[in-house]
Formats: structure tokens, sequence, C-alpha cells
């Protein structure tokens, strides 16, 4: 016989400003089978908790229902309470009377008070055929998986790796370094990229406790927190990475030299179809393009392809296929950073129109002395040096019809390279800066943008409406100045428009892998935006960098750091407490038809050899509710969630 | 309101910045508040070139109210409706429509409409017409016509009466 007993929140204001309190006390004690109804102001708090445990002993209390917030916010604080009164923590059912009542109905007090008590009554009717469960412990695996290796994905592996765990280290391209290893120096402080990362990176080639699987991606992720099983595709190569030392006289001798576009470069140089992403890879091994190598593509390179004859140490190896590995590790980081918007998506600003209107990340492979043309900026129509420059920010951010987001990083980068190419070209260049807002908000960031405000170059308020292409190949733009209220015409040599960062192409691939959330922008969702920056909707599986949103780089070595750390309180653990929510098999009704197991994501069901019906495996088994909906039988029951129990709470309210 | 502008002594004017308001969400769901002065518009203004129409500054007032300085500026009245405003705003907005807005106010309020304007306006409804087609100079530097050059003469409307009553009919429904 179920006692129940039900506690309503005012949460301060944010319910009793709305709700009736009273009245709803009044309501929940007269409906069947509750014993008990109270109030406090803030029921998750300590007297709050002491209201409900004096009450279970006083009336003997079997069945909790709390009248509150979000279960994602309290459940857990409310279950503690009951189980230190003596309850099974799983006999509380919570009736979220804010974010589904309140904070929605705000204007409607009568309404809300009206909707409140059918949520109530709801949450009795399901709380009085509640089941007491118990949880059990399950074994956790202590390695751990990070995903991209970016600076995010560097750091993240390191310290994880340092604390002694293993840490399996995917990259999809041939070399870690990701973004940053693009990027000449680093605002505010002007380090120059590759001298801070580099040492990481080789950090990371000899730490004993990273296995870095490069040119390899994550294909697909069974099991739950604790222990993943993940498959990975090692692309293959085509060179023998045991014998490969980086000579890099194959690259030398390749008929394909200098005629591969060179992504790394951001398309602004050529390589050959073996080839290094830079010279600073890690590992310093060497890769065949399969789709620009002759050989592979046609089996034919010239009577015999040079490479293969230039390798003493023989290891280039045509016949070299992908390579399944599998994987199992307790938790998982993601850092697989951003792509930038493509410029040619601001039709106005002619990005398809001239060479000479370059991105500011193409500009950073100019500057840098690595880059295809080592350090010096010039005009790439012409080849001829430049006298004017000008950077337009906010192209496509903070735009309703690109993206509406500020992107964080575009202010700093043009202020820097504005910095970067005075240091270089001197006092006569004229830069030409158009701002809508400088966003300076970095540490040390304001400082920096006060030293580009020397004077020496113009900061221009507004933003040009388009970028027009003369005859002569010459750039030329009008902007309004709202500052001095006048209308500008500009010629320029080069012109570097700022567009924002976006999710990686192909990052709802990776989401679904994952079975993570994207926010409504296409990175990766956070738990909460202040509380849980790192953690995902899935238990074990958390973000850092870019991939999460735009970021600057002390914020995405910050965060990947945080990740680690979390990933670490789950790997460190021996075992896990498991979620006794999940599904259960009634042998009485399965027919063992099978359907079951084909739509399990989790790999958690078998059908028993003897028995011939479905059998649930409890530590893979999350409780995601998929064989609930697909078996024919109605045999597949999701515990303290059965059918009987929502088909109760909807005839409570219809 | 305790806000006055120094410079004229003029108070914003919150039924009128409610009305412009009721006219443009007629014609799409944005209104000037979203606007964060970035300038683009002015920056592509056709108009701005030769007449100083500034459609950032209209955004600006019409966002804090000051409506009697749009009202009495010649400025509203030489929007080309080209329509890049529209086109490349970031956030979505329409200067045309709020300049549009405007004149509709100052029209139905019995404001001066600049001379220009109400020549054009006079040209369409008498012809057809924004102007009758005039001479050009060509390369030689001679006065040409279109008949001297061989073009085919301009047909205006057919049923001239019909035009108008269109044309009428379509003014005093806009102008509320």
């Amino acid at each position: 016989m179920a006692r129940i007993g039900v506690f309503i929140c005012h949460c301060g204001t944010n319910i009793g400003g709305v709700v009736d309190v009273d009245d709803l006390v009044k309501f929940s004690s007269e409906l069947d089978d509750v014993v008990y109804a109270a109030d406090y102001k803030y029921m998750c708090s300590d007297p709050g908790g002491k209201v409900i445990k004096d009450a279970i002993e006083e009336h003997d209390l079997n069945r909790i229902v709390v009248t509150s917030c979000s279960p994602r916010m309290h459940e857990p604080t409310f279950q503690s309470v009951i189980e230190d009164a003596g309850l099974n923590r799983f006999c509380l059912e919570m009736a979220n009377i804010r974010e589904h009542c309140s904070w929605v109905h705000k204007d409607e007090k009568e309404e809300a008070t009206k909707k409140a008590k059918d949520l109530v009554a709801m949450a009795v009717r399901k709380a009085n055929t509640l089941e007491a469960l118990t949880s059990f412990q399950k074994d956790v695996v202590h390695d751990a998986l990070v995903i991209g290796a970016g600076i995010a994905g560097i750091q993240a592996s390191l310290d994880l790796a340092n604390t002694g765990k293993k840490v399996y280290l995917v990259e999809r391209e041939p070399s870690i370094g990701g973004r940053m290893a693009q990027l000449d120096k680093t605002f505010p402080t002007l380090d120059c990229s590759s001298c801070i990362l580099t040492p990481k990176m080789m950090d990371v080639a000899r730490h004993p406790n990273i296995e870095l699987l490069t040119y390899s991606e994550v294909t697909e992720v069974d099991g739950s927190v604790g222990d993943f099983k993940v498959k990975v595709k090692r692309k293959p190569t085509y060179v023998d990475w045991e014998k490969c030392n980086g000579c890099g006289e194959c690259g030398q001798v390749c008929r394909m030299k200098d005629k591969v576009l060179d992504k790394f470069n951001e398309g602004l140089g050529k390589r050959s179809a073996i080839y290094v992403p830079f010279q600073q890879a890690v590992p310093l091994k060497y890769t065949i393009d399969p789709s620009k190598c002759l050989m592979l593509l046609s089996g034919k390179c010239g009577d015999s392809p040079p490479c293969q004859d230039v390798c003493e140490l023989g290891a280039i190896d045509y016949q070299q296929e992908e390579k399944m590995i599998e994987l199992n590790v307790g938790s998982i980081v993601v850092a697989t950073g951003y792509d930038m918007l493509e410029a040619s998506d601001m039709y106005e600003y002619g990005y398809s129109q001239s060479p000479d209107i370059i991105t500011n990340l193409e500009f950073e492979r100019l500057i840098s002395s690595s880059g295809p043309t080592s350090g010096h900026v010039h005009r790439l129509s012409d080849g001829e040096e430049i006298k004017s420059v000008s950077f337009v920010l906010c192209a496509g951010s903070r735009d309703m019809d690109h993206k509406e987001y500020c992107c964080r990083i575009g202010c700093m980068s043009a202020l820097k390279q504005a910095y970067l190419l005075r240091d270089h070209m001197g006092e006569d260049l004229e830069i030409n800066i158009c701002y809508t807002d400088i966003r300076s908000f970095g540490k040390g960031y304001e400082e920096f943008y006060r030293r580009i405000r020397d004077g020496k170059s113009n900061f221009i308020r507004g933003r040009p409406s388009e970028i027009n292409v003369k005859e002569d190949g010459k750039l030329i733009y009008n902007i309004f100045d709202t500052s001095t209220q006048k209308l500008l015409e500009i010629n320029s040599d080069i012109i570097v428009l700022v567009p924002p960062l976006i999710p990686r192409n192909d990052s709802s691939e990776l989401s679904r892998i994952l079975r993570i959330t994207e926010g409504a922008d296409g990175f990766f969702l956070e738990s909460h935006p202040k509380l849980k920056p790192s953690d995902t909707t899935t238990d074990g599986v958390f973000i850092a960098g870019c991939c999460q949103g735009p970021k600057d780089i002390p914020d995405v070595v910050a965060q990947a750091s945080g990740a680690a750390a979390k990933a670490m309180g789950i790997i460190s653990r021996e075992e896990l407490e498991s979620d006794p929510m999940i599904a259960w098999v009634d042998p009485d009704m399965c027919v063992g038809c099978g359907v079951c197991v084909e739509v399990c994501p989790y790999s958690a069901r078998e059908l028993n050899e003897v028995t011939g019906i479905a059998e649930v495996d409890e530590i893979l088994c999350t409780g995601c509710g998929g064989c609930i909906a697909a078996c024919p039988s109605n045999a597949c029951i999701h515990k303290n969630m059965t059918k009987q129990q929502i088909l109760r709470m909807i005839d409570e309210v219809i | 309101m305790s806000i006055i502008d120094l410079t004229s002594m003029a108070e914003p004017e919150g039924e009128a910045q409610k009305k412009i308001n009721d006219i443009i969400k007629g014609l799409q769901e944005d209104i000037p508040h979203d606007c964060y002065q970035c300038g683009k518009c002015t920056s592509g203004c056709e108009a701005f070139i030769l007449t100083e129409l500034e459609p950032h500054k209209v955004m600006a007032l019409s966002k804090s109210g000051f409506i009697d300085e749009l009202l009495n500026s010649g400025e509203i009245w030489t929007c080309v409706t080209c329509l890049k405003c529209k086109e490349r705003c970031p956030q979505d907005l329409a200067p045309v429509d709020v300049i549009f807005a405007v004149k509709n106010i100052a029209v139905s309020s019995g404001k001066q409409i600049d001379s220009g304007y109400s020549n054009m306006l006079q040209a369409v409804l008498g012809t057809g017409f924004i102007q009758s087609p005039k001479e050009v100079v060509d390369r030689e530097n001679n006065a040409v016509t279109r008949d001297d050059m061989g073009l085919p003469k301009i047909k205006g409307p057919e049923e001239m009466p019909k035009l108008q009553q269109v044309l009428m009919k379509a003014a005093t429904e806009t102008l509320r």
C-alpha cells in the first residue's frame, strides 16, 4: 500500500510568484494515496531536505513526489534525501512545475496553477506504482580516447597521460597539430605559434602512455560510460611508417611535384602527391594522397614510380590496405576543431572574383615564414608588392544571412595581422581596419588593441557594402565611416576578409556516432552553458575546443584540461554505479522474434540459445527505450517507466 | 521621456515610433531595433553619393524616436529603392522599408513633400514614366535622340486611366 508524500517547492518566487502554492498543497493532500503534503521556500536546501526526512519518519511515507524544477536539476539531490531517510532512491517521482509551468506561463497565473495541479496529480498516479530498484556496480575501463589532435586534443591527451592513464589519440590528418600549426603568431603575446605548439607535439609523440593513431577516423562507438567499444579506421598511407624515416626524397622526385593544391597552406601552395603536411609534422612520416598519385589512380607512373625507386628503405607500399582497429575505453574527449565559412558565400565581397581578396587564415599562411611565400606578403594576382591592405571584420559573422554569432577571434586576429604586417613592411604600408565593434575581451587583449591604435593604421568604423575588382584587377570599395560621417573610397592592393569559424562540415556524422547533440549553430552542445561546459548529453563523452563553439587558444586549452579532468573522474574509478532504470524483458510475453536485438544500438540484447527468448545485458543497456517501441509483443518493459504507468498518467489528465 | 536632444531640443516621439513599427510590421517581421549601426547600408547607398541619404541614421533616429527630424529631412525622398540595403543588411533589416514608412507618415501628417519627388509622382501619374525620354550625348559629343539612333518609340501604358486607377488605389491603401 503506497503512502505518498507530496513536497511542493516555491523556488523563491520562481514558482511561488506564479503558482498558487497553498491551493496546490490543499489539492495534493486530497489525492488518492497521499497521506501528507507540504510546501517549502527552497525544497533543495538543507532545511528543505529536513522537511522531507521528518515527514517520511512521522507519517511512515514510502513513495515521495517532489514538485519543483526539472529532474535534470535536482533529482539526485532528492534521491539522496529520501535515501538518507531509509527509502529506496527510485521511490521518488518529480513533477516539473518550474520549467514546464511557472516559467512558461508567468502571465497566466490561474491557468498555471491548474496545470501544476495536473502535473502533481500525474506524478502521484505514477508514484503509487513505483518499484524499488537496486543499482549494481560495473567495472570501468581505465583507458581514454581523444578524438582530434589539434591543440585541444593534444592538451587533453597530455593531461590524461600524465596521470598515468593510457590514451588513444586519433587524428584524421597525417600529422597532429591542427589549426594552431597553421598560424604564424598568436595574440596578444605574439608567441610564435609553432614554437609553443611543436614541443607539445613532441611530448605527445614521446609519451609512453599515448598511442597516436594519425590518418585515422572513428567510425563506430558502442557501449556506454566506463566501457566504450570504439572502431577506428586507419586509412592506408601507402608508405610503411615502420620503415619511413621522413627523409623527403620521395617528395622531391614525385611526378606530381608542385602540382597538388596544398591543404595545409589553404590551397595557396603546391605539393607532391607523396607528402608531409608541414616540416615539423608529428609523426614525420610520408603519406601518399590517393586522389593524386598516378600509380594509385592508374596503376602506372612513367616507366617506374620514382618515389619507389628513390626510397632506399623500401617503404613505399601501393598494396597497403585500410585497417580497422578496435579500442576499449572508459571515456572519450572530442576535440575535432572547426572549419571556416566559405568566403565566397558573401558574394558581395568578391572573394571568388580576385585572388587578392583572401581570408585571414590564408593570410596566416602568407605571413608565416614556413608558408608558400616564405612570409613575404604580396599580391597573389601579379606578384606585386603591396602598398595598402584592408581588413574587413565580421565578414559573415553577426550576420543573419550567414552566422548569427560573434566569431570571438576575428577582431584580435586582424589586429595581430595588422601588427605583423607593420612589423614586416614598415611605416609606409597603409593599413585599413574596417570594424563594427572591436571585441578585445581576453586577458591582455585590450592592451594589445591599444598598441595597434598607434595612429599609423586607419580604423574605419563601418562595413563595406561591396568590394569591386577594377578592370586592371585592382580592388576598390566604398565605406561609410560612422565616426566621421564620411563616405570613403578606398583602393586596396589586397583585402583580408575575416569570416567566422563554423562547425566541421562532417560534425553531424560524428555527433551521430557518439550520440551527442548539436546546438542550433551546429557546434556540439554542452550539458549546461555555464556549469557543464565540457559535458555532453552522453555520459562519459566530453567536448573541448572549437568543436563546442568558437574560441581563442587560451580558452581552448583551459577547456581541454577541464575535459581531461572530467574524463579522469570516470576512468580513475574502479567501478561505476549503473542506472537500474533500464529495459527488462517479460519472459512470459517474449516470443523470441529478435526485433529488439536488431534495434538495440548498444548491443545490449541477445536471444538466449536455450530458451529462445530475449535477454537484457544490464551493463550495456542504457535505457534508451528503442526496444520498447520496437517490441511487437509488448514484452519489453522500461523499469519505472512502464506503459501502464504512462497510461495511468495520461488517464489522470484526460 | 527623460531624453532630450540638446542640439534641437527635440524629444523622442513614442507614438510616431510605434506607428512606424506598425507599418513596418506589415511589411516584415523585424523592426529597426535589431540594427547595430554597422553602416553597411550607407556604404552601399546609391542615394548617399548624391544626396547624403544615410539609411543607418534613418534606422537610428526611428529606433530612438526622433521622428520629426526624419519627417522634415529632404533626404528621405531621395531613396532610389535599389533595395541594396535590404539585400545586404547583416541583421535582415530593411532601411528602405523604414524610409517608406516615414514617407507615408510625412504624407499623412501633411508634411511638405520634396518637389523633385512630387514631380516624379506627377510624371508617373500623367504619363506612366518617371521622366520623359531625353536627348543624350554620344561618343562624338553630339546630342542625339532615340529617333536619331534608330531606336523604337517607347510605348506608354495603353490605358492610362486604368493605370491611374490602380496607382491611386495602391496609394490610398498604403497611406495609413
